[in-house]
């Protein structure tokens, strides 16, 4: 509760500050047109993913140095954009199906994440900002929340755009073992697992501050460690356990990167 | 109580010291005019002021309190170098996310209001990246004006503006500390600041050398009488031998600064075969003041 102290200064509590953060930024993130591009290539990649390694499957491409033949595979599934089932998708073979799927959104989040926070410091707001901010907490939860917001967008666009591609590319749709609920336990996955990445780009863009590129690099490079473990950890065939994973991991490593997050804020100058 | 107590600041960017060891009071009601050469430190005590940036030493009181209070960290207005604006945004926008940062309850009418202060109301649509400077630095202006500020840091606010903005600018402080609150400017625009300023700060090389009040700076600022005859030698020679301080200023005009009318003068030379052209009664001011003080410090 707000209680008004005897020379006027009112102390806020720490829900009216998030509040007002939150409103900030999401009023930023929605009239921000990287938020609208990002989620744009989000739903168009897949649908070029899938229609182009159609049209060329079945071509045989001949390496002119070794004269080895080698006969370009499409997807045989349009789920297989999204995940493979437990077991094959583990098994660390880069072929199209385990580089080109859903787990690309990982990276585009850490982009639009690192541009997010640079623009910050480089228009200067952050000037505005910190004076009246002291309590930098607000500002580490607001942007994780944001960040994980724009990603879940993005995941769930590229979904979307999954399912038309592979309804314009002719895919099957059969979901054989996983079924319907497995691939909503694979989303939920992927989308809570979306915080343990945004918590680590925003430690990485505090860091860099105005630097996105320097955030970027960073991210890209923290956030590959991870990226291996994704096909683990969220499989098309994901029941409640693997939700449940992903959920505790997500908010473990945020909260816990978000304390890093805040102590770099509070020991830094911000201009 | 005191707005801003500084004592014993210090800040260091590796080897070179910004701010050491400044003092400065700044009284609640004030208008403080902070005044130095280019990386003199003004910029940075503002920062570390308004939390951006981190002392290496010395204490910050804002109104009895740390300035890491959220408190009193709330109640202040900003306008630091440029205004904290995305250029993307219409200035409406812009506005509006100060607003939600400041979680004011009436958005839409403080905005009107502040804009209208400064008058800006009819580029609220526009792009802040179109806005020429003075309209930005009038938007800044509203910008740190959102929310009633209990303080209000300045620095160089007044760069770009024009005459009307100047004026404006002068309204809207004074009436500020009307209401109670407290202004920290710092310029190079002295004439403007002059205007103003109730309490001046003057620093150099990270120190404060000199803080007054607009009063002590009035009676340390002597009149005198400026004055240009057809033989300037010959007056200055004839006005020293009777009087104890004749100078000569950089426009070539003689400057007498001894308790004389301005008619004693004029007879007196007219007396000795010289003809005045010229006599006026003039001030010692701010900026006068300023370059005296430095070229002293300087020495």
């Amino acid at each position: 509760m707000a209680g008004k102290k005897k020379n006027g200064f009112i102390s806020q509590s720490f829900a009216r500050r998030l509040n007002s953060m939150l409103a900030v930024d999401s009023r930023r993130m929605f009239t921000a047109p990287l938020l609208y591009v990002l989620a744009g290539i989000a739903l168009v990649m897949p649908i070029l993913i899938l229609v182009m390694t159609t049209m060329t499957a079945g071509s045989t491409v001949v390496d002119p140095n070794t004269g080895v033949e080698t006969t370009r595979e499409a997807f045989s599934s349009v789920w297989q954009d999204i995940a493979s089932e437990s077991g094959a998708g583990s098994s660390g073979g880069m072929d199209m199906s385990s580089m080109c799927n859903i787990n690309l959104m990982y990276f585009m989040t850490g982009v639009f994440v690192c541009l997010f926070t640079a623009e910050d410091f480089r228009s200067g707001y952050a000037k505005n900002l910190f004076t009246v901010r002291a309590r930098k907490g607000d500002y580490v939860v607001s942007k994780t929340v944001m960040g994980f917001l724009a990603g879940a967008i993005f995941l769930i666009c590229f979904f979307l755009g999954t399912l038309l591609g592979g309804a314009f590319a002719g895919l099957p749709f059969a979901l054989g073992a996983a079924g319907f609920f497995g691939v909503v336990m694979c989303m939920l996955a992927k989308i809570f697992l979306m915080a343990v990445f945004v918590a680590i780009f925003l430690l990485m863009s505090v860091f860099a501050k105005q630097r996105s590129w320097l955030s970027i690099c960073l991210s890209l490079f923290g956030g590959m460690l991870l990226f291996m473990m994704v096909p683990m950890l969220t499989p098309l065939d994901s029941g409640i356990g693997n939700v449940g994973m992903c959920l505790i991991g997500g908010v473990l490593f945020a909260a816990a990167l978000g304390v890093l997050s805040k102590m770099l804020l509070a020991k830094q100058d911000l201009v | 109580m005191n707005a801003i107590e500084i004592r014993n600041l210090s800040k260091s960017f590796g080897k070179k010291q910004a701010v050491n060891g400044l003092n400065m009071t700044v009284p609640e009601g004030a208008i403080y005019g902070f005044i130095g050469e280019n990386g003199s430190g003004k910029s940075t005590t503002e920062k570390m002021i308004c939390g951006l940036m981190h002392p290496n030493g010395g204490s910050i009181k804002l109104y009895g309190r740390d300035y890491t209070d959220p408190d009193v960290r709330a109640r202040i207005g900003v306008l630091i170098e440029a205004p904290g604006c995305f250029s993307n945004l219409s200035v409406w926008n812009n506005m509006m996310i100060q607003a939600d940062n400041l979680g004011i309850k009436n958005p839409e009418t403080e905005i009107a209001k502040v804009l209208k202060t400064v008058r800006m109301e009819g580029a609220a649509s526009n792009k802040f990246k179109n806005c020429s400077l003075g309209m930005k630095q009038r938007i800044g202006i509203a910008m740190a004006l959102l929310g009633h500020p209990a303080l209000l840091v300045l620095d160089e606010p007044i760069n770009g503006l024009d005459a009307d903005g100047m004026r404006i600018m002068r309204e809207v402080l004074t009436d500020i500390t009307k209401q109670g609150g407290t202004v920290l400017i710092s310029s190079h625009i002295l004439g403007e600041l002059e205007k103003i300023a109730t309490h001046y700060g003057i620093i150099r090389k990270g120190r404060m050398i000199a803080e007054m009040t607009a009063a002590e700076l009035e009676a340390d600022c002597p009149t005198y009488l400026s004055l240009r005859t057809k033989e300037q030698a010959r007056a200055g020679q004839l006005l020293s031998g009777r009087l104890s301080r004749v100078e000569k200023d950089e426009s070539g005009a003689l400057r007498v600064y001894d308790p004389v009318k301005p008619e004693q003068v004029t007879s007196f030379l007219y007396q000795n075969g010289v003809l005045v052209s010229e006599i006026q009664t003039a001030k010692i001011g701010l900026e006068e003041y300023y370059i005296d003080l430095m070229k002293k410090e300087g020495r």
